[in-house]
């Protein structure tokens, strides 16, 4: 089974990874994999982070500020590399989202219109 | 607030690529154990769904992609690839220097020596040319007034007025928002012990204004303390004369403090680098202009006699300096009609054009900048000009070794390192030498500064050359230029390289086609060192000329005694006395040959009297006549020899007939074709009696080395005008400086009260008007043997290396019969094509300049065809040197040994 062959996947519109990625961290630092996990969890296994990005984009987001990473212990006793939110990860995070409800509302009337 | 974020993520943002960057193995350690663990979780994932060990680890690997893809996208983002490319190359580069310590000590060295050139030179030029006065707001508005007018249909300019003028030029413009009167002189300040000739600044209260400087204790004086006509005797210290005198402490305030004749109060301290208006003669102290003023001359502010002081302007906003010069010269013409006014004598204003210039406040960028500030801008090209030869230098070593590196460079290329890449790497080289250099040209410079301060700012003690930011910041631009002009070359060949020939030539074939730029190389610098050494010879021929010039008097034995009154009230007549008490006591002193009373001295003043002779209209259409009031010995003294007729005697004394010496110039200006002996001069007015002329005495030089026969002389005798003022001459048997200080012994306690006696060598007041050609001949000479060593190492090490090329070939040579003699022959032959290249490329340059050098020089032209020989047969010389020592190993090659290397 590949991952493109799931009708059900969405590919991931560009520029949403880091939001995922933050809203992921919101509740309690993660590490890497639990991230792409609860993203397809959450998501119904519609999204599916391409694993390849992940990392990437976490150093990305490291190097800007708005999360910093730690290792500490996970639940299956292994040392692990847990990312969280900084306060201006958790403020970007806020604009982020009221962004993308404002596009999608938007989306949404163009798309109801008559 | 936002600020602060935005400084916040800044700094995390650094923090995360520094570290990435320096402790790259550990974040590369940590990526590597952090995608493990993902891949494990996965496996694990897909075992517990229910597929075996080996699948799940499988399926887990393609889900994630390539992981060495990953990584370089991880490290992407990680921000840093340029920076730890710039990281790798400087390792590669600092491995590769070390390893070859011989070649980086070269390089370094040369470096050094062009660096520290400039370095030391900036400091000078930039002091005396470029850098505005410490604390001045706004420099750019600020501008110096230069007088000019036409004299005797000549154009003089004059940045010393008339503290009238001054007052005249603040009533009536209106371009300015602020002026100010300044005056630089040197002044005894203190009182016994202690008491110290230094440099004090003359302002005006308004100075100030001009400057963003707070006094660190105190206060400045202000407009009251500088009012008409005497002002306040008030005193602001210096930091120097603070620190040193006064221990920095900060009850000097109200303290006294003699200045001058004035008994002036302490009122504050000056910031550090606050230094007066002048930056070659740094102020200890200051003091009012009209303080001092009124005591010199108490009519010093009505009348248009004495100029001496200097005026510093700035212009309002928007207006430009064109319009500013208009206001000035309109004024100028004003003033120029109330003194007309007061001395009908003076020519109208139709006649002497009289105008303003504005121009910066460096005396060294105004229109009556001296020879010196010319010179010092050459001597800033000669140094550009080493640190060019230098970078060739560099430039050809590190061909040289690229050229050994070539199979290395080839087969990276190969590989797939991109040029680009490869270039990089090789200008990285050469900044870090060149910064390497640059550090080590700070220390050379240092070194240097000495000298040339000495040179250049002689009054400028108080002057750290190196140690500022913008000499710094100099030094390093110039590292940099030089880093990157120098990896050029190499960097450019490399690109160029053709890949396939490289790697199929040995080490022994392709060079010669090659060194086709090293040969560009070694010939500018063999032209600029032939360019340089002309010049040299030519400021070296200027200076014997100038110094063995006859001035009209002896320099070497004469002594200067000049006396300063203070701390007593003496009436004419007391005066007069000391005068005589002090010339017999000279005379007494053991070691003087003679000496004589006089008003003026060569090079420091000129004095001039109106005078009328029967028969001529106006003697002042005929020249300038200047006046020199002497004592009976004073021709014996000078060695001024009479031509004709006699001297002053001990008859010509107050009571006896009024007599006169003339200049032979003068002479022959008043009474042409006529014998002068017995003629009549009517001094002050037409209606004196006779002064009869009784000798002509030889023209003397008085303001310049160069201004011969442009001021007429006469000499009245001293006993017969009997003035108040008057210092001696002394004549020494032999050097003058070996009695100085037996005579300061001898005459200081005959000084009344605080004064004192000042003894000064005719060779000290001489000297500084041979500055220039001494300042150009030495620094030529040095630069020039700098460019020549720079030059012949250069030779040297591209023979030397064509050499150990060629060992094959030479070899084969021997083998075949050639002597050593033939193989020395040729090596050498190979170096003269260079020198001689060389030689005649920079005679051509030499030549071109020639124009511009020329009014620089004295009594020498710049086509001097006996420079440019020896200069020729200098470069020969060395060019065989260099190239013999190479060519003298070459005849040791063994045969067998040579045909056996690749």
């Amino acid at each position: 089974m590949t991952d493109a062959a799931d009708p059900n996947r969405l590919e991931l519109p560009q520029g949403t990874l880091d939001l995922l990625i933050l809203k992921a961290l919101s509740l309690e630092p993660q590490h890497g994999w639990a991230i792409s996990e609860r993203i397809r969890q959450v998501s119904s296994a519609a999204l599916q982070i391409p694993q390849g990005s992940l990392y990437p984009a976490l150093h990305r987001l490291e190097r800007r500020g708005w999360i910093k990473a730690r290792w500490g212990e996970s639940d299956n006793n292994r040392r692990a590399k847990f990312y969280e939110l900084t306060r201006t990860g958790r403020h970007q995070l806020d604009e982020e989202t009221d962004a993308w409800r404002r596009l999608t509302l938007a989306v949404r009337l163009v798309l109801d219109m008559r | 607030m936002i600020n602060a974020d935005l400084v916040s993520i800044w700094l995390s943002d650094a923090r995360f690529r520094l570290r990435a960057v320096f402790r790259r193995a550990a974040v590369e350690r940590e990526l590597d154990d952090e995608l493990r663990f993902h891949l494990d979780r996965e496996t694990e994932k897909n075992v517990r769904a229910g597929v075996d060990r080996t699948e799940a680890s499988r399926r887990a690997r393609v889900a994630f992609g390539g992981v060495d893809r990953v990584k370089e996208d991880t490290r992407d983002a990680r921000g840093v690839r340029v920076l730890e490319m710039i990281v790798r190359d400087l390792r590669y580069a600092i491995r590769g220097l070390r390893a070859h310590p011989g070649f980086t000590l070269a390089v370094v060295a040369t470096l050094a020596l062009g660096i520290g050139a400039n370095t030391a030179m900036f400091g000078i030029v930039d002091r005396l040319m470029f850098r505005p006065l410490a604390y001045l707001r706004d420099p750019g508005s600020v501008n110096r007034v230069y007088l000019h007018y036409d004299f005797r249909g000549k154009p003089e300019i004059a940045h010393n007025f008339e503290y009238r003028r001054y007052l005249d030029f603040a009533s009536d413009t209106k371009s300015f928002s602020q002026h100010a009167a300044v005056y630089t002189g040197s002044f005894a300040v203190g009182t016994g012990e202690d008491v110290r000739e230094t440099t004090v600044a003359v302002v005006s209260a308004s100075y100030f204004g001009f400057f963003d400087a707070h006094p660190v204790i105190g206060r400045f004086f202000n407009h009251q303390e500088d009012s008409l006509p005497a002002g306040t005797p008030v005193v602001v210290l210096g930091q120097t004369l603070w620190k040193t005198r006064y221990g920095s402490r900060t009850d000097v305030l109200g303290q006294q403090l003699q200045v001058g004749a004035m008994h002036a109060t302490i009122i504050g301290v000056a910031p550090e680098g606050f230094n007066g208006p002048d930056p070659t003669k740094p102020a200890t102290a200051f003091i009012p202009i009209t303080a001092y003023a009124y005591p010199v001359d108490s009519t010093y502010y009505m009348y248009y006699h004495w100029g001496w002081a200097e005026m510093m302007v700035r212009r309002k906003p928007g207006i430009t300096t064109t319009a500013a010069t208009a206001d000035l010269t309109n004024a100028y013409a004003i003033s120029w009609t109330r003194e007309r006014a007061l001395d009908p004598d003076l020519p109208t204003a139709s006649l002497a054009h009289p105008r303003v210039i504005l121009a910066p406040m460096q005396l060294s960028r105004g229109p009556d900048a001296g020879q010196d500030a010319k010179v010092v801008l050459w001597i800033g090209g000669v140094a550009a000009i080493v640190l060019l030869i230098a970078c060739a230098n560099v430039a050809n070593l590190l061909l040289g070794r690229a050229l050994r590196r070539r199979r290395e460079i080839a087969v990276r290329l190969a590989l797939g390192v991109t040029r680009r890449r490869l270039m990089a790497q090789l200008l990285v080289e050469s900044v870090l030498l060149a910064l390497l250099g640059g550090v080590a040209g700070i220390l050379v410079g240092q070194a240097g500064a000495g000298l040339l301060r000495t040179l250049f700012v002689p009054q400028g003690d108080a002057i750290g050359l190196i140690a500022d930011r913008r000499t710094l910041l100099f030094a390093a631009c110039v590292a940099i230029i030089a880093g990157v002009l120098t990896g050029l070359v190499p960097a450019l060949h490399a690109a160029g390289e053709d890949l396939v020939t490289a790697l199929k030539a040995g080490v022994r074939e392709g060079t010669h086609q090659r060194s086709r730029t090293r040969s560009a190389l070694l010939l500018a610098q063999g032209a600029l060192s032939v360019f340089l050494l002309v010049g040299a010879a030519l400021f070296v021929r200027s200076l014997n000329n100038v110094a063995s010039l006859r001035l009209g008097y002896d320099v070497d034995p004469v002594l200067h005694v000049g006396r300063v009154l203070r701390g007593t009230k003496l009436s004419d007549d007391e005066k007069r006395v000391l005068s005589a008490r002090l010339l017999d006591a000279a005379t007494a002193i053991p070691g003087v040959e003679h000496a004589s009373l006089t008003l003026s001295v060569p090079f420091w003043d000129t004095e001039s009297k109106g005078f009328f002779v029967p028969g001529i209209d106006s003697v002042q259409r005929l020249g300038q006549f200047t006046v020199h009031v002497a004592s009976q010995d004073y021709f014996a003294t000078m060695g001024t020899r009479i031509l004709r007729g006699r001297g002053f005697e001990a008859t010509d004394r107050a009571g006896a007939p009024l007599v006169v010496v003339v200049s032979e110039g003068a002479a022959s200006a008043l009474w042409p074709g006529r014998n002068p002996i017995g003629q009549c001069m009517k001094m002050k007015s037409d209606t004196m009696p006779c002064t009869t002329v009784v000798g002509v005495a030889e023209n003397i030089r008085q303001e310049s080395l160069t201004d011969d026969g442009q001021r007429l002389q006469y000499y009245l005798p001293f006993e017969q005008l009997a003035p108040t003022r008057g210092s001696l001459l002394l004549r020494a048997r032999g050097d003058s400086r070996t009695i100085a200080e037996t005579v300061r012994r001898r005459l200081q306690p005959l000084m009344p009260g605080t004064s004192y006696i000042t003894v000064t060598p005719m060779r000290d007041i001489v000297d500084p008007a041979l500055a220039s050609w001494r300042m150009g001949a030495t620094m030529f000479t040095l630069f020039g043997v700098l460019a020549l060593t720079l030059a012949a190492i250069g030779l040297y090490s591209v023979i030397a290396y064509d050499v150990a090329q060629r060992t094959h070939e030479l070899g084969l040579r021997v083998a075949l019969g050639a002597h050593a003699s033939d193989v020395l022959r040729l090596v050498v032959k190979e170096g003269m094509r260079y020198a001689l290249a060389g030689i005649v490329i920079g005679a051509a340059i030499a030549l071109a300049a020639a124009p511009w050098v020329q009014p620089l020089l004295f009594g020498e032209t710049a086509r001097d065809p006996l420079v440019f020989a020896v200069v020729a047969a200098i470069l020969v010389v060395v060019a065989a040197a260099a190239s013999a020592v190479p060519g003298w190993r070459a005849t040791r090659v063994d045969p067998s040994v040579a045909l056996r290397t690749e």
